[in-house]
C-alpha cells in the first residue's frame, strides 16, 4: 500500500478499527455462551464463538499488513534451489510398492472380514489415504504421484510394450482442454460420495470393487490421452494430493529434489476448466461432513427423508438422496460465496476481466484452505482411528495374524485432550486462512495496475476468508 | 407438537454469532465503498467547474 492513497488509508483504518471492535465483542460474549453451555468437553476458557471473532481480528491485522509490508510480489516468479539427486530405482521402487499396497488393499477387501474395524482396508482408505496424505504432500511434497498404483502401472506397461514391439508406442489423444479438471472434481465428488453417504461404504468388499473399478477408469484414461497429461488433470487423487503439495518447500521433479519457498509452488498452478469447481468441491464436501454432523442438519434432514419417502423412496434410497442434496447444496454455497468475493474484487478494481478469469486466476488461493478445513476437520480422526493402522498392519485381514508382532496394540484415546483437539483445529484454520490471503494479495500485486489498487481488490477476498474461517468454526463446534 | 421456534432461540441466536464477524466486516465495506463513491463524485463536480466557461 502506498501512504498516498487516502481512500485506502481511510478504509485499513476502519478495518483497524474493527480488530478492538471485535475485541469488544469477545467481551460481551462470554454471558450468553456460557449460559447456553457452549463450553463442553473441551473445557475451554472461552466461549468458541469467542475464538471466530478473534480469528477475524487476526485476519483482519494480516490483512493489514500485508498492504503496508509487502508492496511487492514475493512469491510469484520465485526460483528453486536443488538440494538432492534422486537414485533412478526409486520412482520404479515407490511405484512396485504403491501396486503392492493397492493389491493388499483389494485383496482384504474381498478377503478379509467384513466387519469394518478388523479389515484394514476401510481404515487405511478412509484415514491414511485420504486424510493422511493431503497432510504429508503438503509437509513432504508430491509423494502420492510416486506411490500412485494406476501410474505405475501405465508406466510399467508402456516400458515393457515399448520394449517388446522395439519402437515408439502410438502417440496418445490430445487431452481435451474443454474437459479440463472436470473429471477430477467428479472423481472428488464421487469419493466423497461414498465416504459420507453411501449406506454400504463401510463394507471391505464394496470399497475394494470401488477400487478397482476407479484403476480401471485411470487406465482407460491414461492410455486415451497420456500418463501425464491424465495424471495432471483426470485422476482425482493425483489432481487433489498434487495441488495440497504445491504448499509444500520441497519439489519433487525430474529425477532431483529442490526447494523452494512455501507456498510458492502455488502460484504456478495452472487453471483449466473445473479448477474452480474442484476448490469449491473439496472445501464444501469436509464443510458438509461437519454441516450434517450439526444440530441444524439434524433437524431438517429428517423432514426432507420423511417427504422423500412420501415420494416413494425406500428409508435407504430417501437418506442417500437428501444427503446427496445437502452436499451439493453445501458446495454451492461455497462456490458461490468464492464468486462473490471474485465479483466484488472486480467491480471494486473495473478490471476488464470476467469474473470467470479472475476467479480461476485466483483458484490457487483457495488451496490452503482446502487443507486446513481437513486438518480442522479430521485431526481427531487421524489421531485416533489412524492409530488402528498399528494392530490392522499385522492382522490386515482380521484373521487372528500377528505379522509384525502388533496386533494387540489398542487406540490410545488419551494421548491428546479435546482441548488440545480444539486448538489444533483452529490453529489450521486460521493458518490456512492467513497463507490464502497471503497468496491472494501477492497475485493480486501482478494482476492489478498498482499497490493500492491490489489492496483495495483485497477487500473481498478479505470477506471470503472471513466468511470461511467463521463457517469452519461454527461447523467444528456445532457438531455433535 | 414441533416447538415453537422462539423456544429454542438460544440455540440459533449462538449459531447467528459466528455470522456478526462477516456481517461487521460486510457493513464496513459497504459503508466505506459508498463514502467513496460519493467522494470521488464530489471530486469530479469540483474538478468540472472551473473548465465551465465563466464569459460569454
Amino acid at each position: 500500500m502506498t501512504a498516498g492513497d487516502p481512500r485506502l488509508a481511510r478504509m485499513n483504518g476502519r478495518l483497524l478499527a474493527a480488530v478492538p471492535l471485535a475485541g469488544s465483542i469477545v467481551l460481551a460474549a462470554p454471558e450468553i455462551a456460557l449460559a447456553h453451555g457452549l463450553v463442553g468437553r473441551e473445557d475451554l476458557p472461552i466461549p468458541k464463538v469467542v475464538f471466530a471473532y478473534a480469528a477475524t481480528a487476526a485476519l483482519v491485522a494480516s490483512f493489514i499488513a500485508l498492504a503496508v509490508l509487502w508492496p511487492r510480489p514475493r512469491l510469484e516468479g520465485r526460483d528453486e534451489r536443488r538440494v538432492a539427486s534422486l537414485p533412478r530405482i526409486l520412482d520404479p521402487l515407490c511405484g512396485a510398492i504403491g501396486v503392492a499396497i493397492f493389491a493388499l488393499l483389494v485383496y482384504a477387501g474381498f478377503a478379509g472380514s467384513q466387519t469394518a474395524t478388523n479389515n484394514i482396508t476401510p481404515t487405511f482408505v478412509f484415514v491414511i489415504f485420504w486424510i493422511g496424505l493431503p497432510i504429508a504432500s503438503a509437509l513432504f511434497g508430491d509423494v502420492f504421484k510416486a506411490f500412485n498404483p494406476w501410474r505405475a502401472i501405465a508406466r510399467a506397461f508402456a516400458a515393457v510394450a515399448t520394449s517388446v514391439s522395439r519402437k515408439e508406442l502410438p502417440a496418445p489423444m490430445p487431452y481435451p482442454a474443454a474437459l479440463g479438471r472436470w473429471p477430477a472434481v467428479a472423481g472428488i465428488l464421487a469419493f466423497v460420495w461414498v465416504e459420507l453417504i453411501d449406506s454400504a461404504r463401510a463394507d471391505p468388499s464394496h470399497l475394494a470393487v470401488l477400487m478397482l473399478a476407479y484403476a480401471a477408469v485411470q487406465l482407460v484414461g491414461m492410455s486415451l490421452y497420456g500418463i501425464e497429461p491424465w495424471n495432471r488433470n483426470g485422476d482425482a487423487f493425483a489432481v487433489y494430493f498434487g495441488l495440497f503439495a504445491r504448499i509444500s518447500p520441497l519439489h519433487w521433479k525430474g529425477g532431483a529434489v529442490t526447494w523452494r519457498a512455501p507456498l510458492s509452488g502455488l502460484t504456478t498452478l495452472d487453471a483449466p476448466p473445473g479448477t474452480v469447481a474442484l476448490m469449491c468441491a473439496m472445501i464444501g464436501s469436509t464443510s458438509f461432513d461437519g454441516f450434517s454432523a450439526g444440530e441444524t442438519w439434524g433437524t431438517l434432514a429428517p423432514r426432507m427423508t420423511d417427504s422423500l419417502r412420501d415420494l416413494g423412496f425406500a428409508q435407504s434410497g430417501a437418506l442417500e438422496v437428501t444427503f446427496t442434496i445437502g452436499l451439493l447444496v453445501v458446495v454451492a454455497v461455497i462456490a458461490g460465496c468464492y464468486r462473490l468475493g471474485v465479483r466484488g474484487m472486480r467491480d471494486a478494481t473495473g478490471i476488464e476481466m470476467s469474473t470467470d478469469a479472475l476467479a480461476a486466476r485466483f483458484a490457487h488461493t483457495l488451496v490452503p484452505i482446502a487443507l486446513a478445513y481437513v486438518v480442522a476437520h479430521y485431526f481427531s480422526l487421524l489421531a485416533f482411528q489412524g492409530q488402528a493402522i498399528g494392530y490392522l498392519s499385522s492382522d490386515p485381514l482380521g484373521s487372528g495374524a500377528n505379522i509384525f508382532g502388533t496386533a494387540t496394540a489398542t487406540i490410545d484415546y488419551s494421548w491428546v485432550s479435546a482441548t488440545a483437539i480444539w486448538y489444533v483445529q483452529v490453529a489450521a484454520l486460521l493458518i490456512g486462512h492467513i497463507a490464502g490471503l497471503v497468496l491472494a494479495h501477492d497475485r493480486a500485486l501482478i494482476t492489478f495496475k498498482d499497490g493500492p489498487t491490489a489492496t483495495r481488490s483485497q477487500y473481498w477476498m478479505l470477506v471470503v476468508m472471513i466468511s470461511f474461517t467463521s463457517l469452519g468454526l461454527w461447523l467444528l463446534s456445532s457438531a455433535s | 407438537m414441533a416447538a415453537p421456534p422462539l423456544a429454542h432461540a438460544g440455540h440459533w441466536v449462538v449459531n447467528l454469532l459466528y455470522l456478526a464477524p462477516v456481517v461487521l466486516i460486510v457493513t464496513m465495506l459497504a459503508v466505506s465503498s459508498h463514502r467513496d463513491k460519493r467522494a470521488e463524485a464530489a471530486e469530479k463536480a469540483a474538478a468540472r467547474t472551473p473548465d465551465e466557461p465563466d464569459s460569454q
